[in-house]
């Protein structure tokens, strides 16, 4: 039996300052984000709204935020799980998908604000750097990118979801470098290999590739691709569908769901603060009335 | 080696963040937003080195007389000599705070507003002066019994008990 010396004393816990709560839970980067909310002090009020894009295991999350002090405000959002409606029922993270929330969030957000008429963006996705041109009426919408805390290389999907809101018609600060197809060697964008990504090019390569050396593991990897009967040279229009599918309609459908069934309670339900005094003052009373039985026997 | 006269020499305990307050400013210190004529606490946040003010003005409050990209005008008060000049000076938001000095105004004034809409509407005059607090009204003592005392002529044996 070894014996450790206690490494972490009472003194240690005393001096120990925490860190804040999401930089704890390791969800937020406060360095990024002070710098990303922080608006001039001479614009007063004017909300500064940051395109959030985060990744889940299964789902992508693009938002538009802007910050008050009682919390973040969320203008708009678009989920990958709701592209089904769009006719995209499988590969909801990759690339192309990523491509698809982001312009289903920027067509969204532009018909909220009725300027959708205005600045259609790039309908035509060719891959090459677009950025949105202001119009005579109004300026474009104008969102900060927010990464999170993902490592930004080249070829990224946040870099996806980047590119969907602006071929969208948001107006937000970036540069190509870091767009899937962008070569380190000459400094450039080749705009045919990012409108591969974007259509889901890779993906229709691997499986190609799959279905010639691999065929089990085709069959397994690309079950779901083959029970809706989606082909390699079938995504490409199936993410053209898709794209105009998006841009004709990005209102969000309202999915109509019961009311949660009750559930039988096993603990106790907390009591609000005025429960807990009245409970109080009724306590005191009977302890006052009973001790003032027992000093009156005292007394005898 | 003399003592140096630094712009921020003396400040060690002064400019220091508080016991487990260290490392980032929370965020509500960006948020807040100020208009000119406010009333600001220059209170320094030593974890930001841009924009700091001079010790002097820790802990002074002043009005806005300007307000620029990151920073915010304040006009204090300072004497120098025989007199109190306005000093303007340009201050980063992290080392400000809105004042509360002027809150208690503002509501009596709201509340004041108030009383004399309801009065005008029941057609009477009042005044909403403050008053100050006047001498307490006089009160009868209940239940009190009078114990006569008087003085017993002094005795030394008695006194010597506890020393002798």
């Amino acid at each position: 039996m070894v014996f450790i010396k206690a490494q972490k004393s009472k003194a240690y816990f005393k001096r120990f300052q925490v860190k804040y709560k999401r930089r704890r839970q390791g969800k937020t980067d406060y360095r990024a984000r002070i710098r990303l909310i922080n608006q001039d002090k001479n614009k007063y009020n004017t909300p500064k709204y940051r395109f959030v894009v985060r990744f889940s295991n299964k789902d992508i999350v693009a938002q538009i935020i802007s910050a008050t002090i009682a919390g973040d405000l969320i203008l708009s959002a678009a989920y990958s799980h709701e592209l089904p409606h769009y006719g995209l029922a499988v590969g909801l993270t990759n690339y192309a998908a990523a491509y698809c929330t982001g312009l289903l969030l920027a067509r969204r957000v532009l018909k909220k604000l009725e300027m959708d008429e205005e600045y259609e963006g790039n309908v035509e996705a060719t891959g090459e750097d677009f950025s949105v041109e202001p119009s005579e009426s109004r300026r474009p919408f104008r969102a900060l990118l927010d990464v999170g805390l993902v490592r930004t290389t080249t070829g990224n999907r946040v870099f996806g979801a980047l590119k969907g809101a602006l071929d969208g018609g948001l107006d937000i600060p970036h540069s190509d470098k870091r767009f899937a197809g962008f070569k380190k060697d000459d400094k450039q964008l080749d705009a045919e290999i990012h409108r591969k990504y974007i259509f889901g090019g890779h993906v229709a390569d691997y499986m190609r590739i799959l279905m010639e050396d691999e065929p089990e593991k085709y069959q397994s990897h690309f079950s779901e691709y083959i029970k809706r009967g989606i082909g390699a040279d079938d995504i490409d229009s199936l993410y053209k569908k898709v794209h105009a599918a998006i841009r004709a309609d990005p209102t969000p459908k309202k999915s109509t769901k019961e009311p949660p069934k009750e559930k039988k309670r096993y603990n106790l339900k907390k009591l609000t603060y005025e429960q807990k005094k009245a409970k109080l003052i009724e306590r005191l009373n009977a302890l006052n009335d009973a001790g003032g039985d027992d000093d009156d026997e005292d007394e005898d | 080696m003399p003592a140096g006269h630094g712009l921020r020499s003396r400040t060690r305990d002064l400019f220091a963040r508080p016991f487990r307050k260290k490392g980032y400013i929370p965020l509500t210190t960006y948020l807040r937003t100020y208009k000119i004529g406010d009333y600001v606490d220059v209170k320094v946040n030593g974890a930001v080195h841009k924009g700091m003010p001079h010790k002097f003005y820790h802990g002074r409050t002043g009005k806005v007389w300007n307000v620029t990209k990151r920073a915010i005008g304040v006009e204090i008060n300072k004497q120098v000599g025989n007199r109190i000049i306005r000093k303007r000076i340009h201050v980063r938001v992290e080392h400000v705070q809105p004042s509360r000095c002027a809150e208690e105004f503002r509501l009596r004034k709201k509340k004041n507003d108030e009383l004399k809409a309801e009065a005008k509407a029941r057609g009477e005059i009042i005044s909403t002066k403050r008053q100050p607090e006047g001498p307490k009204p006089g009160f009868m003592v209940e239940g009190a019994t009078l114990e006569t005392v008087t003085p017993i002529p002094y005795d030394v044996v008695n006194d010597l008990k506890g020393g002798y």
